[in-house]
């Protein structure tokens, strides 16, 4: 099987070593990877999707039609790029005056959208085409004793009509929580599961605002569960846990710290990775959850 | 007691309903300000003013120079939980998203979205560092991102479409004019 990576800015310029986990993982798992040269940014809400719909559509089918050229799949690690894209496609597939413009606009660069091509998002890619079983059988090591607080996030579950394979029950996701226990690792529900990271949008507008928002969930994440370890299963998410904890511990808003890590990364310890490759960057320190890698012989 | 600010909404602007349908939020009016969607919005968690619900509100009263002195619309994080729950099927995150269109043509953005807009023109990316290639080397992986910001045949392609969006008219970046009616990839 081969997919196309849809690497993003986030992972590609930001945090490439989840990128490197996601080109560690794959092979491993039975899956090639194609890179989709020539790929631009999804384009994120800030962006195209605040000028003009045509515009944000036609920036995301030329996306696409990369794929769509090469006949795999787009996988993508960030729930940004994600919901973007899928919103796009589902916009394409539904609306056919808009899919016409579109179309009209893609003409300039010799190209038009036919629709044969999917996005999907890692984690969900992992549980409905990989399977548990599947990652069970290839681990080198896993995460007995240690629990787990995830966070899915915003864009793998709203607007749930756009994501063909998401949740059952998009306000009480389970599939994170799976894809961690089939490392071992124990992912108990808690109140605040579904709630927002508060990255992108509202850090740039308030970060103070944002901010809330963290301590909410971590605090929930703390005291419900006493999580060792955050698990995100987007890109954005991640870079919010990650950043936002030592400035608050600074400013003392919260008194502790959690490791915070993308799902695909973790997966990649637990396959064997070297940890300098595939969590090197990362702010929030790890030596706690390394120590806590059980090989199993 | 915090004084009440009274609004004389006879001081709206006729048509600002209307130009917000043509933006993109088509199921305006079928809004009965219910609050469900403001019951799901993180905005409403993290302190805005204008969420979801109020932006709805006063776009039907026509107060458009209040929401554009406000910045809360540019905090929504396109979470779609409004549009998932909403009864009526306003998607109320459309209606975020058409009220940011016409602030753009009043040029009543913020600093970064102008930034992040100029990025994506120049390299095809709303993010970027130009000197990630370094991080990316000490993982292992290519200096270069195999994406339009290395790949010029497909950045001239992204810059070809943008031209061909309504942002070319709005003046907010720095465009190629020339690319307006091109119809050709060469670069």
């Amino acid at each position: 099987m081969k997919v196309g990576f849809f690497v993003g800015c986030n992972t590609a310029f930001n945090r490439p070593d989840l990128e490197k986990a996601f080109r560690y993982v794959l092979p491993i798992l039975g899956v090639d990877i194609d890179d989709l040269d020539g790929q631009s940014c999804c384009p994120t809400w800030g962006t195209m999707p605040s000028v003009d719909e045509a515009g944000w559509c036609a920036l995301g089918a030329r996306n696409f039609l990369i794929s769509e050229e090469k006949n795999v799949d787009m996988v993508t690690v960030c729930g940004s790029c994600y919901g973007s894209l899928a919103e796009t496609k589902n916009k394409l597939d539904t609306k056919p005056e808009l899919r016409e413009k579109v179309n009209e606009m893609l003409k300039a660069i010799g190209k038009e959208y036919k629709g044969s091509t999917k996005i999907r998002l890692a984690t969900n890619f992992f549980y409905n085409e990989i399977g548990i079983e599947k990652i069970k059988s290839a681990l080198k090591y896993t995460l007995e004793g240690v629990t787990v607080g995830v966070q899915p996030g915003c864009h793998s579950l709203w607007p749930s009509e756009a994501y063909l394979e998401g949740e059952k029950d998009s306000f009480h996701p389970v599939m994170l929580r799976e894809l961690c226990e089939a490392l071992g690792a124990s992912a108990p529900y808690y109140s605040r599961v579904v709630d927002c990271c508060g990255m992108g949008g509202m850090r740039s507008t308030n970060v103070e605002a944002s901010f809330k928002l963290v301590k909410t969930k971590l605090d929930s994440m703390k005291n419900e569960i006493k999580a060792d370890l955050l698990v995100t299963g987007c890109s954005s998410c991640l870079i919010q846990f990650d950043t936002a904890q030592a400035p608050m511990k600074k400013d003392k808003k919260i008194d502790y710290e959690i490791p915070s890590i993308h799902y695909v990364q973790l997966l990649a310890l637990c396959l064997g990775a070297d940890p300098q490759q595939v969590v090197g960057l990362s702010t929030t320190d790890m030596s706690g959850i390394l120590g806590k890698l059980k090989k199993i012989n | 007691m915090a004084e009440i600010e009274v609004l004389n909404i006879s001081e709206g602007e006729v048509g600002f309903s209307d130009e917000i349908m043509k933006l993109g939020a088509e199921e305006l009016l079928d809004c009965i300000q219910c609050a469900k969607c403001a019951a799901a919005c993180p905005m409403v968690l993290a302190g805005f003013e204008f969420f979801n619900k109020r932006v709805i509100q006063s776009i039907l009263i026509g107060q458009k120079e209040i929401l554009l002195d406000d910045s809360s619309i540019w905090a929504c994080q396109a979470c779609n939980r409004c549009t998932e729950v909403c009864p009526r099927k306003v998607e109320p995150f459309g209606v975020i998203m058409a009220m940011r269109r016409s602030a753009m043509k009043e040029f009543a953005l913020p600093t970064l979205a102008i930034e992040g807009l100029k990025s994506l023109y120049d390299v095809g990316h709303a993010v970027y560092f130009s000197n990630a290639g370094e991080n990316r080397k000490k993982v292992g992986l290519p200096e270069k991102a195999p994406t339009t910001a290395n790949n010029p045949q497909a950045l001239k392609e992204l810059r070809i479409l943008m031209n061909k969006s309504t942002l070319s008219s709005l003046g907010i970046i720095p465009m190629d004019a020339g690319l307006t009616d091109v119809t050709c990839c060469e670069v």
